[in-house]
């Protein structure tokens, strides 16, 4: 396979990643000169010994992974002017994985449509680094994981016997890996929280100067991760990674009840690139002046026509629409609508368009891809993989379930503690061979709407998030909430905002619409949740045309806004305190 | 302000009720007016909760609708300090500040509120009426919290009402039950307490007391958890109360557990509790007592089957408590349960044996003749011992007192809370929450005396004796209940033992842990292991064969989540959420106990034997 590549993207990845550790661990030399760490020294002494009881057990396991992931989390929040909680948490958490059956045949074999047996994920085990207590948790986690895959397997054997298997089915449920050994240095965040509370108490006293905001939060959390994780295939992996994060949330009532949220993130990996007051403030009256604008804003009406997609819309857009459809295991579920899975070699996209999923990037542009790692979490190196070639779909995104056509793992088994991974997203970069400037790009959506005779086209600034089915049970459809749209029209009346409307498409059809896109790449950085949890993800996309987009009303409340005002702008009510 | 995931069954239990006949004790007219924060208050807290109800009483009203008759601000202010640690081996350690506001709107009145009414739909608000709020304890974000929850409050309250009267003209006969009763609106603003966590190192204490615990290579796994918690509660109503109150528990509970040679799962716990973190033992006495739990565990570990029987049994004091705590408390309350549109409400008090046997026997026999049973929230210690269930005022701001439930067996009275019920009218100050969940009618310090109490040497020979005449070689001496909510090591294995034995509950099945078989011939003990009590129930504590004279304060924390409280599994709860409640009561022979041995499947043992501890 791609070995060549697997290994060079990887070493980019790491090396990017240790030099923000670097600053950090430096502090520490006493820790990073620590011999192995007492986690895998507890890991490596018990593997053996149940390798050796389970192989030879019936049924005998074939696979065991142990993964701990040590976390610190500091977390400062504030709201509406006030401290909302400060904390500093550290805590360990054990996932053992015991494998019963063989590579092609095993106890997670999925059954029809029935959701895989499902075993309570892991335990927290002691941060104290003393090796027997920590085997001594090991130890009875491996020995409970170990009976329920024996008993799980017992089901699938079953089932084998009266279901017809189909041809995707038959691809084997687990695949093989060579082991790999990474040890790095631990790394540790130390913040120091008093300036972040009296921050957080700043930022939201400052939304709440708008009377249009009923509600705010800012969560400012720094976590620093570290994973170990050893499997009787011979790996053996420390690795740590982290992350700083500043998060601000506005909520608004427009006068018949529609809930007004917006939403903005900043994230670095290190805290040189803490963002200053002033980029704050500015994304601060940024997010007011929007909430203010949507209260008043009108209603849009359901609409088919040309739409452009800046680019963070557009990445959310290709992270729901094609992303989600490039999961591997999506390809071998029945249950699942295997938009793709027979399309590899086929176009799916214009000429124009690339995309690739690279989680071995850590910044693009000295902006932090949230997406990255140097390992996945079934232990395998993170690889960059090109999904789409000149519009050309080329493979899908790949854990350590195979497909029959794609044997191996490249990379993507993600989950959040306590699921079970499967292939997800890491960073999704949409690249385009022919671009255009954005003010070119209005141009041709405005020559859209005079050529298709709409009487405005819509222009996508900011998407929130979405969501899309992927099963056989619902529509293959997906549904996009853009935040900020403006009505653009041909006659060169000034943009006009409106609220309440959703994308909605299916996506072999959307995606051939792009007719453009321009020349500047911009990040989406956020928490993508799916089958195995919330992972972070990043996508990547400059700014799309789009001929003929979908919009349909937004499921709306009808819960009035508040009958008093706000005791801050009340001018009946005493506002100010004793 | 954040939302809070609710807790649907707590909130389906909620709120006060309804009801109309009864005795009258304390009715007169109550004012509806708000206290004035006192002069020179500079609780900010206070404050903002003042100027946002006054304008709410003034001001907030939906055109057409009617205007709130009630509002009621409840705010938490916690300190939490919370250590865990495994074999010597810290786990977990934190330290928390959090406060949380929970706001209650009615429309209506006394008669027929927007209360106490479980349908199937409601309102859905964008935020809810309960949430977290700053921890700065100033005054602008706390009156922006209260002003979005007083309105999502009313805005729930008047959707319930359309509800509620919508059902009850499906109803042949509505009930005629107040939904809420009146009471004396209270001032009492206690001193605020700061909490003090640096006399002792928690963490170090946590790590030596289950350091102990190395010393059993045959344990499989254990948790030794301190919990120590500083509460400030503010409770405000548009009637005129106003409340601040302190108070704080400290807590260390451990679990141990392990298999028998032939798979039994078998556990053991040990808790102590106290009101001052200062008042807990210290890291070496905890350490001895969580080593003796260990002892009896391994004891059990090699100890026979228990088969089934049917006999008199001898529960110990502590045994006799918990079991008492279980039997007892789903019958105390003489609130009427909520109107529901559903039937799934009344199924589940079922299931959890949630349903008061007592409601309308006031006046009848219910227990022997020679036994006296009360609550009494306003009795500070027994015996030089502290009592924590104790408080001055409830959880709806009503002076507690002393109930006597059972006066020479006749039942004279239940334990009320505002919600009226067919028996009784108003509260007697037994309106219990934890945290923010809705009051309810609980026990605090339930106390069990007999007349004729017997010596326990007498105790024991009426015991033999009663065995003997049965024509038993050797009958069962119950030393401690089990209490699986400190018991389980982990948090999945007590949600396992509710799902196991959830349906038994309510026809009295028990779960014992030190159970000894004591021969008649010379009197000597034997530990077993296995049985379930089964059917015991309130009918069983009509005839108690013999009392003794060895009351014994079993000290709990009274579990009200999910809508637990006032059902049997209310006895098992942890520091965490429960509600500090004691049980006193004496040893207790019961004639005629089925015990059912043990006829499941136990699991394998584990493939490996356990690695070295040391």
């Amino acid at each position: 396979m791609k070995l060549n590549l697997t290994h060079r993207a990887f070493l980019t990845g790491a090396a990017l990643l240790a030099a923000s550790w670097g600053c950090v661990a430096a502090n520490r030399p006493a820790t990073a000169q620590a011999p192995a760490p007492a986690v895998l020294v507890a890991m490596q002494d018990e593997l053996g010994r149940s390798m050796e009881a389970m192989s030879a057990a019936d049924p005998p396991a074939y696979f065991i992974s142990y993964t701990v992931s040590d976390r610190q989390l500091a977390e400062v929040s504030g709201s509406n002017g006030a401290l909302l909680s400060s904390s500093a948490d550290r805590a360990r958490w054990l996932e053992v994985q015991s494998r019963v059956g063989t590579y092609q045949l095993d106890d997670t074999h999925k059954l029809g449509d029935r959701p895989p047996s499902w075993t309570s994920p892991g335990t927290n085990v002691p941060i104290d680094d003393d090796i027997a207590v920590l085997r001594r948790e090991i130890w009875r986690e491996t020995d409970r994981q170990y009976r329920a895959a024996a008993q799980a397997l017992i089901k699938v054997k079953t089932s084998q016997q009266v279901q017809v298997q189909t041809a995707e089915g038959g691809a084997p449920d687990f695949s093989h890996e060579p082991p790999h050994t990474s040890v790095g240095p631990r790394v540790e965040i130390n913040v120091d929280r008093k300036p972040w509370e009296e921050r957080v108490r700043r930022y939201t006293a400052e939304f709440s100067k708008s009377p249009s905001v009923l509600n705010s939060i800012a969560t400012f959390t720094a976590l620093a991760t570290n994973q170990y994780q050893v499997n009787t295939e011979g790996t053996k992996l420390a690795f740590g990674q982290i992350h700083y994060r500043l998060e601000l949330f506005v909520q608004s009532k427009a006068p018949d009840g529609m809930d007004i949220e917006r939403y903005a993130n900043f994230d670095w990996l290190d805290p040189k690139d803490t963002p200053d007051e002033k980029t704050v403030f500015d994304g601060i009256h940024q997010l007011v002046k929007e909430t203010e604008a949507l209260d008043k804003a009108p209603l849009a009406n359901p609409y088919a026509g040309p739409a452009l997609l800046t680019g963070r819309a557009a990445a959310v857009f290709f992270h729901e629409v094609f992303g989600h459809r490039a999961e591997g295991f999506r390809q071998k579920d029945i249950s699942e609508g295997q938009t793709f899975t027979s399309k590899v070699g086929e176009k799916i996209l214009p000429d124009f368009i690339s995309i690739k999923d690279d989680p071995t990037e850590a910044s693009l542009g000295g902006q932090m891809l949230l997406g990255s790692y140097p390992f996945d979490d079934e232990g395998v190196p993170s690889v960059n993989v090109p999904l789409v070639d000149h519009g050309v779909l080329k493979t899908f995104l790949m854990g350590r379930s195979p497909l029959v056509d794609v044997p191996h793992s490249n990379g993507h088994g993600r989950r959040q503690l306590g699921f079970t991974p499967v292939a997800r997203q890491g960073n999704l970069i949409v690249s385009s061979s022919q671009t255009v400037p954005f003010s070119e790009m209005r141009q041709k959506l405005i020559a859209l709407v005079k050529q298709q005779g709409t009487p405005y086209g819509l222009l996508i600034d900011d998407i929130s998030g979405g969501f899309t089915f992927t099963g056989r049970g619902q529509p293959q459809a997906f549904q996009v909430t853009p935040l900020v749209v403006y009505r653009v029209f041909a006659d060169g009346r000034p943009d006009q905002l409106v609220r309440g409307v959703d994308i909605v498409g299916t996506p072999l059809v959307s995606l051939t619409k792009i007719v453009a896109a321009s020349d500047t790449q911009e990040i989406f950085n956020g928490y993508c949740g799916a089958e195995s949890g919330s992972v972070p993800v990043s996508a990547v996309a400059p700014a799309i045309l789009i001929s003929e987009m979908e919009f349909a009303k937004k499921e709306t409340s009808t819960d009035r806004p508040p009958v008093l005002p706000p005791p801050a702008h009340d001018p009946e009510a005493k506002v100010q305190q004793p | 302000m954040k939302k809070l995931s609710t807790l649907v069954l707590l909130a389906a239990f909620a709120m006060p009720l309804a009801a109309a006949p009864a005795a009258g004790n304390r009715a007169a007219a109550v004012p509806s007016a708000q206290a004035p924060v006192p002069a020179g208050e500079t609780d900010q807290t206070l404050h903002a909760m003042h100027d946002e109800m006054a304008r709410a009483r003034a001001r907030l009203v939906l055109t057409g609708v009617g205007k709130p008759f009630y509002i009621e601000y409840r705010l938490l202010d916690l300190d939490v300090r919370n250590v865990t640690a495994s074999f010597g081996a810290l786990v977990s350690s934190s330290t928390s500040r959090i406060r949380q506001m929970s706001v209650d709107v009615r429309v209506g009145d006394y008669h027929l509120d927007s209360s106490n009414f479980i349908s199937e739909d409601g309102f859905q608000g964008f935020l809810g009426s309960t949430g977290e709020v700053g921890i700065d304890r100033d005054y602008n974000s706390l009156r922006q919290d209260l002003w979005l929850a007083t309105d999502q409050a009313y805005k729930a309250a008047v959707t319930q009402m359309a509800l509620k009267q919508s059902f009850l003209r499906s109803l042949t006969k509505p009930p005629e039950i107040d939904d809420f009763s009146q009471a004396q609106p209270l001032v009492k603003i206690d001193p605020r307490v700061d909490p003090d966590w640096t006399s002792r190192n928690w963490e170090e204490e946590a790590r030596e007391a289950s350091a102990v615990l190395k010393n059993f290579p045959q344990l499989y796994g254990n948790r030794v958890n301190y919990y120590l918690v500083y509460a400030t509660t503010y409770r405000m109503t548009s009637e005129g109360t106003l409340i601040r109150s302190t108070r704080h528990l400290a807590a260390v509970e451990a679990a141990v557990d392990t298999q028998a040679e032939d798979g039994m799962s078998l556990h053991n716990y040990y808790s102590v509790y106290a009101a001052l973190p200062s008042g807990l033992p210290d890291a070496a006495t905890v350490a001895k007592a969580i080593a003796s739990a260990s002892t009896d565990l391994m004891a059990l570990r090699s100890s026979p089957l228990i088969p089934d029987y049917t006999g008199p049994v001898l529960f110990d004091a502590p045994a006799a408590a918990s079991t008492l705590a279980q039997v007892l408390e789903p019958s105390l309350s003489g609130a009427r349960p909520p109107l529901s549109m559903t039937r799934d409400f009344d199924a589940f008090l079922e299931r959890f044996g949630g349903r008061s046997e007592w409601s309308g026997r006031v006046g009848t026999r219910v227990l022997p003749a020679s036994v006296t049973l009360l609550d009494d929230p306003t009795l500070q210690e027994l015996q030089g011992q502290p009592l924590l269930g104790s408080y001055d005022v409830d959880d709806e701001g009503v002076n507690s007192q002393k109930v006597s439930l059972v006066e020479s067996g006749i039942l004279k009275d239940l334990l009320m809370s505002r919600r009226p019920g067919p028996d009784f009218m108003y509260s007697n100050g037994h309106a219990r929450s934890a945290l923010l969940s809705d009051p309810l009618p609980l026990s605090s310090n339930l106390i069990l005396q007999a007349a004729d109490a017997l010596k326990p040497d007498d105790m024991r020979k009426k015991f033999l004796d009663s065995c003997r005449s049965d024509g038993h070689e050797w009958c069962l001496e119950i030393k401690r209940m089990d209490n699986p909510a400190l018991s389980a090591v982990r948090q999945e294995d007590f949600s396992e033992f509710i799902a196991e034995l959830g349906g038994g509950i309510s026809n009295g099945d028990r779960v014992p842990l030190l159970v000894y078989r004591v021969y008649v011939a010379d009197g000597h003990e034997e530990l077993a292991r296995g049985g379930i009590l089964e059917g015991l129930t309130l009918r069983s504590l009509r005839n108690i064969l013999a009392i003794g004279d060895d009351p014994t304060v079993l000290t709990y924390m009274l579990n009200s989540q999910e809508g637990l409280g006032g059902t049997a599994l209310g006895a098992f709860g942890s520091a965490q959420d429960g509600i500090p409640s004691t049980v006193v009561a004496p040893s207790l022979l019961l004639d005629d106990v089925e015990i059912r041995g043990f006829h499941g499947e136990p699991s394998r043992l584990p493939l490996d034997p356990a690695p070295p501890m040391k």
